[in-house]
């Protein structure tokens, strides 16, 4: 893969077409952060509004990949995705455990214990930036790279156990261990979250990429994800919310697909340098 | 229940048949989309100012992206057969769902690298995107399903042969995520090279390298025409595709019969006897190690010959 | 502290040392082998060592289903990513010399260290060598074999010491290898050549951050099977 040159970010400031302006990478962090642990924590919500929370937590860790992405890590886009999802099943197994470990103590609210797995992950990707980053050591010298690979660790540990709430319905460790994880559920889970952070800027990667594209592509993948899942869990019918919150959440990640899938298309359509039907080609010299 | 073994041996057998069929399928699937490693010369291409007619169809490296398009059919599979449904049925019901998934991220993938190079004056060329989207569907499909019904053996294998104790212990989701990545693991390393140094740069000299300064200058004009990557999975079918597929095939068989071999000749089968496991992994390494040093052999043998038969480099 | 807690962080920590110190050997060319502009398998260094890992797990897999020592698990292991090197990186000799025309030659040694032949008579000028020549092939099984037992390794420690379920054992291994498969990738910049390759020496440092990365996640797969019930 060709990996260019650092490129200037720049922020468009005229909206394109109805399409609103998102938020800058902080401000989205710090939202996509606190609706995915909102969605986490309280028990018993239905899988739609989880499926939400998962779309942001795949932004964050997609803004994290681009921004750490642009300075070449000489290995090209797809291994930092990897390497996201690697954490986020360690972080996320670990979040299980501390909720059937409080859930004497705790009770329904035991969920909030999964978050110290995560935040222990979050710990662990710093520490791996900082190694990663530091010239006596490996020394990549990308600025940015510490606070990048901590939030690598702490989105993917929030999309996996977003994830694992919406196939099993509870976080208890037996509970997930049966129905997402040994059933070989949590192959697709691992799939498609790395997909989700890194496809799209690997895929829009070029001198003219525009951050709110990108976006577009992300929230479209997360879609396919919530279709999947959705079939998943209609297909188990173990929710408590009964069959209904499978088929609900295949509706609803069918419907984001294509409406996210649609506006990509246009607008990479009509902001390459031509589309046309076909055509011969010329060489510039 | 004793296993049988001429069954046990034949589902083997047929094992192999299918990786061979599906790894030389990735192989060409990844010459009609363009992916992994030659695609950075599509890139390259544009940004060199040789507007081509090539799909870009840039999903990561061949691995992760036949993970995903196995796991998703192996879902989707899994799904239905949970559900009761026939394997012959659930099994390309899975495959198709896979595919999908497969052209969705190559139609964002094309559009998405297309519209980044709005500075080169690359543009869409829309009978490009439509024309090749069933070509990558269909070769998609032929390796995906190949794929599943592996990991669908595999699982199994023991019930299909009389004792289900010998069925692989993985779920079936995560087999075929493990051949998934395996068989884009493989794709990427043989075959591509059959595209990339021969058929990428098919104006250049053969029998040399591609040096640095004829990177990006890739053959855009083809027998007739102009060319797209139609023209190039018609050429790279005729070596490398078969060879990608020999070699996944290769590794199953080896795989396979070193532990068939070792189940027999310590005893473990047909009863399963507990006692006889580790006599069965001994000989199983042994045989590995055994086949490991006739590869090292043969790839000194190979060198040897290309060094005798072709010389220093002649020219400049 | 029992000492089997003890245990399954010293195996996943040998596990990830040794998944980066097969990465390490393993000869990777990237973008510029598959255009034969340099030496190496044309794909790119997680990914190859990955798949060579997966393919060693499977037969692990199997293997840990009618066998108890962690030993011949692990060994059976690393034969099967043996195997699967040795065969792709044999055909990929095939189709560099019969389908494009190249000698196989390596571009960092002027001599090959293990066969004594030479190498630059052969190689294209401007190109950094193609192909995979012998030392290169060596050192790649010897990768491949190290970096297969150590996922073994780890699959084994999981699944019989920390009582995890086959697939959520594979599952964890993987990801655990994959993490430090990643960082030693970054140590190497994405190619490398094998243990003649002058980035080589740079192994120590990729050692220590994988050896603190494992160790990480060893802590947290025992505190989650403590916590879990399991052990």
């Amino acid at each position: 893969m060709t990996v260019t040159p650092a490129v200037v970010e720049e922020e468009e400031v005229e909206p394109t077409k109805g399409f609103q302006i998102p938020p800058d990478i902080t401000q989205l962090g710090i939202i996509s952060a606190v609706i995915a642990v909102i969605t986490l924590i309280i028990p018993g919500l239905p899988a739609v509004v989880r499926g939400i929370g998962l779309i942001f937590a795949l932004l964050w860790g997609m803004d994290s990949v681009r921004k750490t992405s642009k300075y070449g890590l000489g290995t090209g886009v797809p291994s930092i995705g990897v390497l996201a999802m690697g954490y986020g099943i360690v972080g996320a197994l670990l979040g299980i455990a501390f909720v059937k470990f409080a859930e004497p103590m705790l009770g329904s609210f035991s969920t909030v214990a999964s978050l110290a797995g995560v935040l222990l992950m979050g710990i662990a990707g710093w520490v791996s930036g900082v190694l990663s980053n530091h010239e006596k050591v490996i020394g990549m010298k990308i600025p940015g790279l510490e606070r990048g690979m901590m939030e690598l660790g702490l989105a993917g540990s929030l999309a996996m156990l977003l994830q694992f709430s919406i196939v099993a319905g509870s976080l208890n460790f037996d509970i997930v261990m049966e129905k997402a994880i040994s059933n070989g559920l949590i192959a697709v889970m691992f799939v498609l979250s790395m997909m989700a952070m890194f496809h799209p800027y690997n895929a829009c990667l070029g001198p003219d990429e525009r951050r709110p594209r990108t976006m577009l592509c992300c929230v479209e993948i997360s879609g396919l994800l919530c279709l999947v899942l959705g079939i998943a869990l209609a297909a188990a019918a173990t929710s408590a919310w009964g069959i209904a919150d499978g088929v609900s959440m295949t509706i609803f990640g069918a419907i984001v697909w294509l409406v996210f899938f649609v506006k990509f298309v246009r607008m990479t359509m009509q902001e390459a340098y031509s589309t046309v039907g076909t055509g011969m080609i010329k060489t510039i010299e | 229940m004793p296993i049988e073994i001429a069954t046990l041996f034949a589902w083997m057998l047929l094992i192999v048949f299918l990786a061979l069929i599906a790894c030389m399928f990735e192989d060409l699937e990844s010459d009609t989309g363009s992916q992994s490693n030659p695609n950075s010369q599509v890139q390259l291409a544009a940004q060199v100012g040789q507007i081509n007619r090539f799909f870009n169809k840039a999903i990561s490296g061949e691995a992760p992206a036949y993970a995903m398009y196995c796991t998703i059919a192996g879902v989707i599979a899994f799904v239905l057969l949970s559900k009761g449904a026939h394997p012959l049925l659930a099994l390309p019901i899975g495959a198709v769902a896979g595919e999908v998934v497969h052209v969705i991220f190559s139609v964002t993938a094309h559009l998405g690298r297309t519209s980044a190079m709005k500075r080169f004056e690359q543009p869409i060329y829309l009978d490009v995107l439509y024309g090749h989207l069933i070509p990558i569907a269909t070769h998609g499909f032929m390796a995906v399903l190949c794929i599943i019904c592996i990991a669908y053996i595999q699982s199994n294998i023991g019930t299909l042969s009389g004792n289900p104790g010998l069925d692989h212990p993985f779920a079936l989701p995560m087999l075929a995520f493990i051949w998934g990545i395996t068989v884009g693991a493989i794709g990427s390393s043989t075959g591509d090279i059959h595209y990339g140094t021969e058929r990428e740069f098919q104006d250049r000299p053969f029998g040399e390298g591609k040096r640095v300064v004829y990177h990006g200058k890739i053959t855009r004009y083809a027998d007739c025409g102009i060319r797209t990557q139609k023209d190039i999975v018609s050429f790279c079918a005729k070596y490398g595709g078969p060879c990608t597929g020999m070699t996944f095939g290769m590794i199953i068989l080896f795989e396979n019969w070193r532990t068939l071999v070792g189940m027999k000749v310590s005893g473990y089968l047909p009863e399963l006897q507990a006692t006889a496991g580790d006599m069965t992994a001994i000989i199983g390494i042994v045989v590995g190690l055994v086949i490991g040093i006739v590869l090292i052999a043969g790839n000194v043998v190979i060198v040897n010959w290309a060094r005798k038969r072709y010389g220093p480099f002649v020219g400049e | 502290m029992e000492p089997i807690l003890l245990i399954i962080v010293v195996c996943v920590v040998l596990g990830g040392v040794l998944a980066s110190l097969g990465v390490h050997l393993l000869p990777v060319g990237g973008a510029p082998a598959a255009m034969g502009t340099a030496t190496g398998v044309a794909t790119g260094t997680v990914m190859l060592m990955l798949g060579a890992a997966m393919c060693g797990l499977f037969t692990a897999s199997s293997v840990a289903a009618f066998s108890d020592n962690i030993l011949l698990v692990s060994l059976s292991g690393a034969i099967g990513a043996w195997l699967m090197m040795g065969v792709t990186m044999l055909v990929a000799n095939v189709v560099y010399v019969f389908g494009a025309g190249v000698v196989p030659v390596a571009g960092r040694v002027e001599v090959d260290p293990i066969t004594r032949q030479l190498q630059t008579p052969y190689k294209t000028p401007q190109c950094d060598g193609h192909g995979v020549p012998n030392v290169c092939y060596i050192s790649g099984m010897a990768g491949a074999l190290l970096g297969g037992f150590g996922g073994a390794f780890m699959y084994f420690a999981l699944l019989n010491y920390a009582h995890f379920e086959a697939t959520a054992a594979g599952v964890i291994a993987m990801g655990i290898f994959v993490a430090n498969a990643i960082i030693a990738a970054y140590n190497i910049g994405g190619t490398i050549e094998g243990f003649h390759d002058p980035k080589f020496k740079r192994l120590p440092k990729a050692l220590i951050t994988c050896f603190v990365i494992s160790l990480f996640c060893g802590v947290f797969v025992v505190m989650a099977a403590t916590l879990g019930g399991l052990i």
